[in-house]
């Protein structure tokens, strides 16, 4: 899949790119109809594939969003007034052909970002408009050469707004077939990256556990004294035997600071840092996260995390605590609970049949032939199938009273056949959720989201989901 | 010299000579070219030839090595020379290792100095983004990645402890500052000359990290400061009334930080601090109520009332009412908040010369001077005395 924390291409002069960026701003699509109303037959089929609860009253799940507005096999959607096939606009007609033109002839899709405003059910007809937001300077990534188009669109039904639709797509340059777990070339090496950690042989196993997202203390073998920061004796007694124990994660702001001033290109001021005191009796100094930096207190319960940060800092893995325990009154739904893992095998079956279900007919989701051709050793999961099975990982976390406001994701590794995908969840916040006629008081929980194969994280991600009442009804699956 | 006696060293040695650059924003020159005017100020003030040195002590973090400033400052040989670590805990160490130096007969004449651009060239201020894997630099490197980058962001760490355990506002940290700047408005060498502040500016200023303000925070400076330290029989008979260096510690705590000592039982307090105040006491034979003039180390406003209630001027907690109300002439020159950042040299300057007398600010009759160095390190201080 794309490295969208690629390195910039080394060339600064780029005439291609300043043709490509003449295009931001305008219609990718306008006024484009999709290609049938909303259905039962299609939402059924869609839920099948990727084994989706099937919504009770009929509606079509909301990250089937997309799903309506692509294109057949060989028809392509309906425009409202005719302009060029597949209801692209010239204007995006012109920016993918110059792309082409380029040997960009390939594409994978990044990111995906879907807000939803209400649910779509059966009998509706969508409408859909589109810009061009954003092209990206050249970029090498592990696929090859490229450029990132950004695309927004509204999607209405009955004249409304239903909900809207971001989409990043590289289209690159194949590069050479080259070695899996090779570096991405070109990565920049300064500007906005953190500070690394500092890692030596005294250290080494606290940052491992890191890694494994596992926060390790020591504990002399001779006093049994808890020891942080790590160090190869005993400032109790001197004994240089210990053990790596991992803390609960359960700690309390000891006292913390906010960053104002000066700036530093890593970080977004004003930021809270905090002296965490673990339950164990050690402290240790991290990053607050889910909490503004106004409402840290000296005291409060916090649970570790651990954040992986991405862009130039992509493989960077960090401690950071939020807040723990009950954010309001009565509410079971904790910052901080894990979602149970969901394990997804991913067959050839599910590739195709999610690929196909969501009117997907790139062939590199359904024929391994020509993938190999692309560069791919086999055939891999579209976005779309990825984005529904965030949605099935939560809809059945949620239950089915709760609602899907948005779904944020980002591609890492694909998903091949073969590969097992296990989704982990968080919820990183809870508040109350804005008033809702239809719906009474509820909960607008943040969830973080990963799913991960053997090698790596295939997608990342952010989803809210709006919980109903205060009794937690359906809310832990 | 011990934690557990009395040492020898009090009375054997007195500053003789005090010399600085202009404390400026951008000197214009080199850090070498700062610390050889510096020394040769210094050797004038005390009526001392460059042949008459045969000692040289700095920081570790100079840029300036001993020999290169010899060279430059027309010194010969040498049969002393030493650096200390740790920042601005090093300050009143060097006047120690001088005088360690003299009361053994190893030297004759040492001159301290400490000179650099910090203002102009490479600021403290803007922050640390990495460091070498080394024991000192992992020390560190635990904060780091979190975006706990700049000096300001780790004394507001203990800052912050202190404030909720005592029940106090960020506000009062401004009585420092305060003090600070009334005695820098009056003297003609402080970066603050004519500026003094009141609490409410200090109360107005931006954040700089929470708790603390940009008037908690230090100038950064460019600048040289030098001392020369000599026998006090030979102090005597040169061109001031020697400051004889009645006592002289350095301090590390247990589980010492550079900076970062947040790992400790208790964060509120400064246990170095402790340290060379016990042994400062001990040796000197005085208690605070003999102190006439303190300067504190003042990088920023939270640590001087730490330090106060380490040495015993008042409770633990009670550092700021005991600053409000003036109890003690503190940071006569301005400090490093009013006169100018000279990683605690400049203090040591201040305490010479209030024991001359000579001060801008002079408090009559001083005859007993507290200096301190760096806070939040392994730190150093003084107790300076008139000539018996």
């Amino acid at each position: 899949m794309g490295e969208p924390a690629a390195g910039r291409d080394a060339d600064v002069d780029d005439p291609l790119y300043e043709r490509l960026a003449s295009y931001e701003g305008q219609p990718a699509a306008t006024a484009v109809r999709g290609r049938d109303p909303v259905n039962a037959p299609m939402i059924r089929h869609w839920c099948e594939a990727l084994g989706h609860p099937l919504p009770a009253d009929g509606s079509a799940p909301p990250t089937m969003l997309q799903v309506w507005t692509m294109a057949g096999l060989t028809e392509p959607s309906r425009q409202t007034d005719d302009d060029a096939p597949g209801g692209r606009s010239a204007a995006y007609e012109g920016l993918l052909g110059a792309l082409d033109e380029a040997g960009c002839t390939s594409v994978v899709a990044t990111n995906c970002e879907q807000e939803y405003v209400r649910t779509l059910t059966p009998g509706e007809e969508i409408v859909f408009d589109s810009v061009i937001e954003s092209v990206s300077p050249r970029k090498r990534t592990g696929l090859g050469t490229g450029y990132f188009v950004t695309t927004r669109m509204d999607v209405r039904a009955g004249g409304t707004l239903v909900g809207t639709h971001r989409f990043r797509i590289l289209k690159y340059r194949p590069a050479e077939p080259r070695s899996t777990g090779e570096p991405p070339a070109g990565r920049a090496r300064k500007g906005n990256r953190r500070p690394r950690p500092v890692i030596n042989r005294d250290n080494a196993g606290f940052w491992a556990g890191v890694e494994r997202e596992q926060l390790l203390f020591q504990r002399c073998t001779a006093c049994g004294t808890a020891r942080f920061p790590w160090l190869p004796g005993c400032n109790g007694c001197g004994a240089r035997e210990w053990t790596a124990e991992e803390a609960s994660g359960r700690g309390t702001v000891h006292s913390f600071v906010v960053m104002h001033h000066p700036p530093f290109p890593a970080f977004d001021p004003p930021y809270a840092v905090a002296l965490v005191e673990l339950e164990e009796g050690v402290r240790i100094v991290a990053q607050l996260a889910g909490i503004s930096y106004r409402r840290v207190r000296i005291g409060m319960p916090v649970r570790v995390d651990f954040a992986r940060l991405e862009g130039e800092d992509e493989g960077l893995v960090l401690p950071v605590f939020r807040p723990a325990g009950p954010v309001g009154d009565e509410e079971p739904v904790c910052v901080g609970d894990a979602l149970p893992p969901l394990d997804v095998p991913v067959t050839r079956t599910l590739i195709v049949a999610g690929a196909l279900a969501s009117r997907d007919f790139q062939d590199v989701h359904h024929d391994a032939e020509a993938a190999r051709e692309r560069g791919s050793p086999d055939i891999f999961m579209n976005i779309l199938t990825t984005n529904g099975l965030v949605g099935r990982y939560v809809s059945e976390w949620a239950g089915p009273a709760a609602r899907l406001r948005r779904v944020a994701i980002r591609l890492g590794v694909p998903n091949r056949p073969g590969d097992t995908m296990t989704l982990t969840g968080r919820v990183t916040a809870v508040r109350p959720a804005p008033a809702a006629e239809e719906h009474g008081p509820g909960r607008t929980v943040e969830l973080s989201i990963r799913g991960a194969n053997a090698a790596g994280d295939h997608v990342t991600g952010t989803v809210l989901v709006e919980l109903p009442g205060r009794d937690g009804k359906g809310a832990r699956g | 010299m011990s934690l557990r006696g009395a040492d020898t060293l009090g009375g054997r040695a007195a500053v003789a000579g005090i010399g600085a650059t202009e404390f400026s924003k951008d000197s214009g020159r080199s850090e070498l070219a700062l610390a050889v005017e510096a020394v040769g100020a210094a050797l004038d003030d005390a009526g001392l030839a460059p042949d008459d040195v045969d000692g040289m002590v700095t920081f570790t973090m100079d840029t300036s090595p001993e020999i290169t400033v010899a060279q430059a400052a027309g010194i010969g040989e040498l049969s002393f020379f030493s650096r200390v670590h740790y920042g601005g805990g090093a300050a009143c160490a060097t006047v120690q290792q001088a005088a360690l130096a003299v009361a053994a007969g190893i030297a004759e004449t040492v001159v301290c100095y400490r000179a650099f651009n910090e203002r102009s060239g490479r600021r403290f201020g803007s922050g640390v983004q990495q460091r070498e894997p080394s024991a000192e630099g992992a020390a560190l490197g635990w904060v780091l990645p979190s975006g706990l980058l700049t000096p300001a962001s780790w004394v507001a760490m203990a800052a912050q402890r202190y404030l909720h355990t005592y029940g106090l506002e960020p506000e009062v940290f401004g009585h420092v500052a305060v003090v600070d700047r009334k005695y820098a408005a009056t003297n003609p060498a402080a970066h603050f000359h004519g500026r003094p502040i009141t609490l409410a500016d200090h109360a107005a200023s931006r954040w700089i990290v929470e708790p603390l303000r940009l008037l908690d925070c230090c100038q950064e400076t460019d600048g040289g400061q030098a001392i020369v330290v000599t026998s006090v029989e030979r102090a005597r008979g040169l061109r001031h009334p020697p400051a004889v260096i009645a006592a002289a510690a350095q301090g590390a705590g247990r589980a010492q930080e550079q900076m970062t000592g947040f790992y400790r039982d208790d964060i509120t307090g400064l246990p170095e601090s402790g340290v060379v105040a016990r042994q400062l006491w001990r040796s000197s034979g005085l208690t605070p109520a003999g102190i006439d003039v303190a300067i504190l180390y003042d990088h920023f406003t939270p640590f001087v009332l730490t330090q106060l209630e380490e040495f015993g001027f008042c409770g633990r907690g009670e550092g700021a009412g005991f600053v409000a109300e003036e109890r003690i002439p503190l940071n006569t020159h301005g400090g490093q908040l009013g006169e100018a950042y000279l990683h605690g040299m400049n203090g040591i300057a201040e305490g010479v010369r209030q024991i001359r007398g000579s001060a801008v600010n002079q408090v009559e009759g001083a005859g007993h001077v507290l200096v301190t160095a760096g806070t939040g390190v392994p730190t150093s201080g003084l107790i300076l005395a008139q000539d018996a």
